[in-house]
């Protein structure tokens, strides 16, 4: 991992005050602070791309953004379905408050329909057998870093048989000095029946 | 078959770009965390207890046989504090409560239904604090003999498509606004019975005399083994509930949905459950009715717009054009300088066989399997030319229209975000005629006025399977 460097722009410095964020390892952690649930998802907070690097450097700050999103997309699958499973009422603080879920072409828009909806949804055992993610290009978020999380495996809803499932998701990052919340902007979720693994 | 949802209500602009729809501006409305966790969210952890229900000796209670003077609490917040004092009682009584919970009794108007509850009750109520929680009506009623009264109603009413409406009875903690009309009038005994000295007496209270003490001061109150006495009839395993009541609830107000906040479409979504009688009674522990196991129906495509749907469609036509038919390289214009794509294939530990899929494994980026952040990293393919090499490399296919399912989930003004799921049919390489299963998510921006452009890419291939898409789509009875 490089080290600060003095030539990152002056608005990275204020930011960052100077921090090291690259001799240590970035991490991500189910922090409990104060009133803060164990199902946020929090990391270390990210270095923005600055785009006057050197396009040596800007490759390695890719990487690095990668990684980080990586890690990010990681713990949050662990928690989303673990969440889903097991503390399914705690489900909707993962979600921005204008979070939209499509769930096999059924639109839920809105906390308050989403926590309805997952009241509603029977319990449920999921298996997440496929995970991988990207970083959004920041033309399309207008620099708002964003994660796409697309995961597959197979669900038994209680009372229904097992299904093969597939599930999109757009991660946003809430970056504060000290770390960074990542929730999710849209959900999307298919039965995928025609897929054998 | 598709059904498209308006989305977002802007949806009409005719400037051919314009249609990502700015539904969200991330820069301009980040929510903190702590706005996050305050809104809505009821802890699972302990709640607040709620203070005993303690009467003030000057202020007694009617016993509950005198059905006119039970629910006093309503006439509390009325009169001034002088003419309740007046009330004075020596038979007096604590007033045990119960909540009413009707299940799904949120498609009924209020006065509807407890006028068909009162018709079919054996003794006159008066319910204290109705409202729509979730799903369900609720309300509180104050003596035992009501809510066994009521309690037997459950199953003698029907609404108007003469389905059932059931009742359930569960003895709770006094209403808050019942508790809060009383602590306001406990202050002002106070400060009268410290002039007054020679009636002093303790609260009188039944069984609860040895524990109950000024209600203001006792928040953290566990009620959960008290027994109310007169809830002989009641089912003894049941846990006295804290009460979920909303903190804006107003006393004695009632609450009508409001049914813009979808509630009404979540209960669209699960069609059975409104028509179903005979709910399990509700647990103490839950406070909720056991929900019989129904999912949504899955619907086909959703698109959110006539304009977008056409948009995808063309977009999805143009591209396969040239995936199947044409050179991969003509592909180059359709992504993004820096876009992203990844490619992944569910893990196998061997790959013989007809099927095979090893033309894809090589590519493929599991980060389930895959944990090595470098190789992780080589996966990803970063530049178009680098995708587009990429996709080069991949097998011949032949992608069937008619079994894609497309879901468009996410827009603004600068990002689409829509998955297709299909088939498609390798036609060349080692496996010709072999059917794939696909998913993928195109996530794209406007290029120039009038185009877009690919920014991220992420392919999901799987087996085929026809049996099991037999069984899928049509379940054993």
């Amino acid at each position: 991992m490089r080290k600060f460097r003095s030539d990152w722009s002056q608005g990275d410095r204020e930011q960052y005050q100077g921090r090291n964020y690259f001799s240590e390892e970035p991490h991500t952690s189910y922090s409990w602070r104060g009133n803060r649930g164990q199902e946020d998802v929090v990391t270390s907070p990210l270095k923005k791309k600055d785009s006057s690097d050197s396009p040596m450097a800007m490759a390695v700050e890719f990487k690095t953004y990668v990684d980080q999103a990586c890690r990010a997309a990681e713990e949050f699958v662990n928690i989303y379905y673990e969440t889903m499973d097991k503390r399914r009422r705690a489900l909707t603080r993962l979600y921005l408050d204008k979070a939209t879920l499509i769930w096999n072409g059924n639109v839920v828009t809105g906390l308050e329909a989403l926590a309805n909806f997952f009241d509603m949804l029977p319990s449920s055992e999921f298996q997440v057998n496929m995970l991988d993610c990207q970083p959004v290009h920041e033309q399309a978020t207008q620099a708002q870093t964003t994660v796409l999380v697309v995961t597959s495996g197979t669900v038994k809803f209680d009372g229904n048989k097992q299904h093969y499932f597939n599930q999109n998701f757009l991660l946003t990052a809430q970056t504060t000095a000290n770390n960074t919340v990542w929730k999710i902007a849209s959900d999307c979720f298919r039965f995928q029946d025609w897929a054998a693994i | 078959m598709e059904h498209t949802d308006k989305v977002n209500p802007l949806q009409r602009r005719t400037r051919s770009w314009s249609f990502y729809r700015r539904r969200r501006n991330f820069s301009s409305e980040h929510v903190t965390s702590q706005q996050q966790q305050d809104s809505g969210d009821v802890p699972m952890d302990s709640q607040a207890r709620y203070a005993p229900y303690a009467v003030p000796s000057r202020h007694q209670r009617s016993s509950f046989q005198k059905q006119d003077q039970i629910h006093i609490n309503m006439e509390i917040k009325q009169k001034p504090p002088e003419r309740r004092m007046e009330r004075g009682r020596q038979n007096e009584t604590v007033g045990s409560w119960f909540k009413i919970i009707i299940p799904f009794g949120i498609k009924y108007d209020e006065k509807w239904l407890l006028n068909l509850i009162q018709k079919q009750c054996s003794v006159p109520f008066i319910p204290v604090e109705f409202h729509y929680e979730k799903m369900q009506a609720q309300f509180f009623v104050e003596n035992a003999n009501i809510a066994c009264a009521l309690k037997n109603v459950n199953g003698k009413i029907f609404n108007e498509d003469n389905e059932k409406i059931s009742i359930f009875v569960e003895p709770c903690d006094t209403p808050r606004s019942v508790q809060k009309a009383l602590k306001s009038e406990k202050v002002e005994q106070m400060k009268l019975s410290s002039l007054d000295q020679s009636n002093k007496k303790p609260y009188v209270v039944h069984s609860l005399s040895t524990i109950m003490e000024n209600a203001s001061h006792t928040k953290n109150w566990n009620l959960s083994n008290i027994e109310v006495k007169s809830a002989g009839e009641m089912d003894k395993g049941q846990q006295l509930e804290p009460g979920r009541m909303g903190a804006d609830r107003t006393a004695m107000c009632t609450t009508s949905p409001d049914k813009s906040t979808n509630i009404s479409t979540i209960l669209e979504l699960f069609p059975k459950l409104l028509s179903l009688d005979g709910q399990e009674k509700p647990s103490g522990s839950k406070c909720a009715i056991e929900v019989p196991k129904y999912l949504p129906m899955c619907k086909g495509s959703f698109f959110g717009s006539e304009e977008l749907k056409s948009l995808i469609l063309q977009f999805l036509q143009q591209y396969y054009l040239i995936h199947d038919y044409g050179d991969r390289q003509g592909l180059l214009c359709a992504y993004h300088e820096e876009a992203c794509f990844s490619l992944t294939i569910p893990f196998r530990l061997k790959d013989p066989g007809p099927s095979s899929m090893c033309a894809y494994f090589k590519n493929s980026r599991n980060m389930k399997k895959l944990k090595d952040p470098d190789l992780r990293f080589q996966l990803l393919k970063h530049t178009k030319c680098d995708i587009v090499q990429a996709l080069c490399g991949l097998p011949k296919t032949q992608h069937d229209f008619r079994s894609f399912m497309v879901d468009m989930w996410f827009q603004t003004e600068t990002m689409l975000c829509f998955s297709v799921n299909g088939v498609f049919k390798e036609i060349e390489g080692r496996y010709p005629g072999c059917v794939r299963a696909f998913s993928r998510t195109f996530i794209t921006t406007p290029a120039t006025s009038s185009s877009f452009c690919i920014v991220n890419d992420k392919l999901f291939v799987s087996d085929f399977s026809p049996e099991k898409t037999a069984s899928a789509l049509h379940p054993k009875a």
